[in-house]
């Protein structure tokens, strides 16, 4: 049984499995840039926040 | 309104507008995202030709726009940091580089995904597809280039004269489908190629939607950039300990 047979229960049929990785693809891609943003933002924080009590 | 944007330059003012437009960004971007696909998913009707397989155009297109729009912001914010030296649009221009090549990922892999039905390949070397290919190219040089350099100015210098030097392929992409003979098919947009009123506003919602998106990630991404820029005066001090307190 390939893939898109497999895949065939969900909506949109003999389509599915293509158009379900697309979306699901993209819904990745997208919560990966707010992660690496999100953790970009703390690392910063917190290495400026050592830098500063350091300095003291 | 062109003194708020002047006021803009500076870095502290940037910074609190970052923080302010968040939220701003966000809730359009989740409701129209949300309603987008609802429209794109569940009340746009078939084709008549793609059966339910074209339901990939309503992320393909709108990220495939906004792969070559990022790039010219990009590219124009980086030259208004060449010759007026203001540091934000630098900032602007260095943390528009993900999210971009973000964008040009989606579009490639949706139309791999969306190629595998309709033409029967993953991937062909096409006039449209190759170019779109270059363009991801573009945004790893770009961002390779500006991480090459320990100073953020002599960074954004250099890189940004590689960002306008790239902005020749964004026509070529553009135009890629008529010029060559290419098996990617011609404009869905503005040329009748939709003519279904339902899927026009799916479509429609989904690229409000991806502008909303690019928005809220260049407001987050800006606000670390300006502190690590700006490390040294004493408001981003300032900030950093009341945040971490």
């Amino acid at each position: 049984m390939t893939m898109v047979e497999f895949f065939s229960f969900l909506p949109y049929g003999k389509y599915a499995f293509y158009v379900w990785l697309a979306y699901g693809v993209s819904a990745l891609t997208i919560i990966a840039l707010f992660v690496a943003a999100r953790r970009n933002h703390s690392i910063t924080l917190l290495s400026l926040n050592n830098k500063f009590s350091r300095s003291k | 309104m062109w003194k708020w944007i002047q006021r803009q330059a500076s870095p502290k003012v940037f910074y609190q507008t970052c923080n302010r437009l968040i939220p701003w960004f966000f809730w359009p971007f989740l409701s129209l995202l949300i309603l987008g696909l609802y429209w794109s998913l569940v009340i746009s009707p078939e084709d008549y030709q793609q059966g339910d397989g074209y339901r990939i155009i309503f992320i393909h297109v709108p990220s495939a726009i906004l792969s070559m729009m990022v790039y010219a912001v990009m590219a124009i914010a980086g030259g208004i940091g060449l010759i007026w030296q203001i540091k934000m649009a630098e900032v602007v221009a260095k943390v528009s580089a993900p999210i971009g090549a973000g964008f040009t990922i989606i579009a490639l892999a949706t139309g791999a995904i969306w190629g595998k039905p309709m033409w029967g390949a993953w991937w062909v070397w096409d006039a449209r597809l190759t170019s779109e290919l270059v363009l991801l190219f573009l945004y790893l040089a770009y961002m390779s280039l500006n991480s090459a350099f320990d100073n953020p100015r002599t960074a954004a210098k250099s890189s940004s004269i590689l960002a306008i030097v790239g902005l020749i392929n964004l026509p070529i992409i553009h135009y890629s489908v008529k010029w060559w003979n290419t098996l990617h098919q011609g404009y869905s947009v503005g040329t009748g190629g939709i003519k279904d009123l339902d899927m026009q506003i799916a479509l429609a919602l989904m690229f409000v939607a991806s502008i909303l998106l690019y928005a809220l990630l260049v407001a987050i991404k800006a606000r670390t950039e300006v502190l690590i820029r700006e490390q040294n005066s004493r408001w981003v001090e300032e900030e950093v300990r009341s945040l971490m307190s």
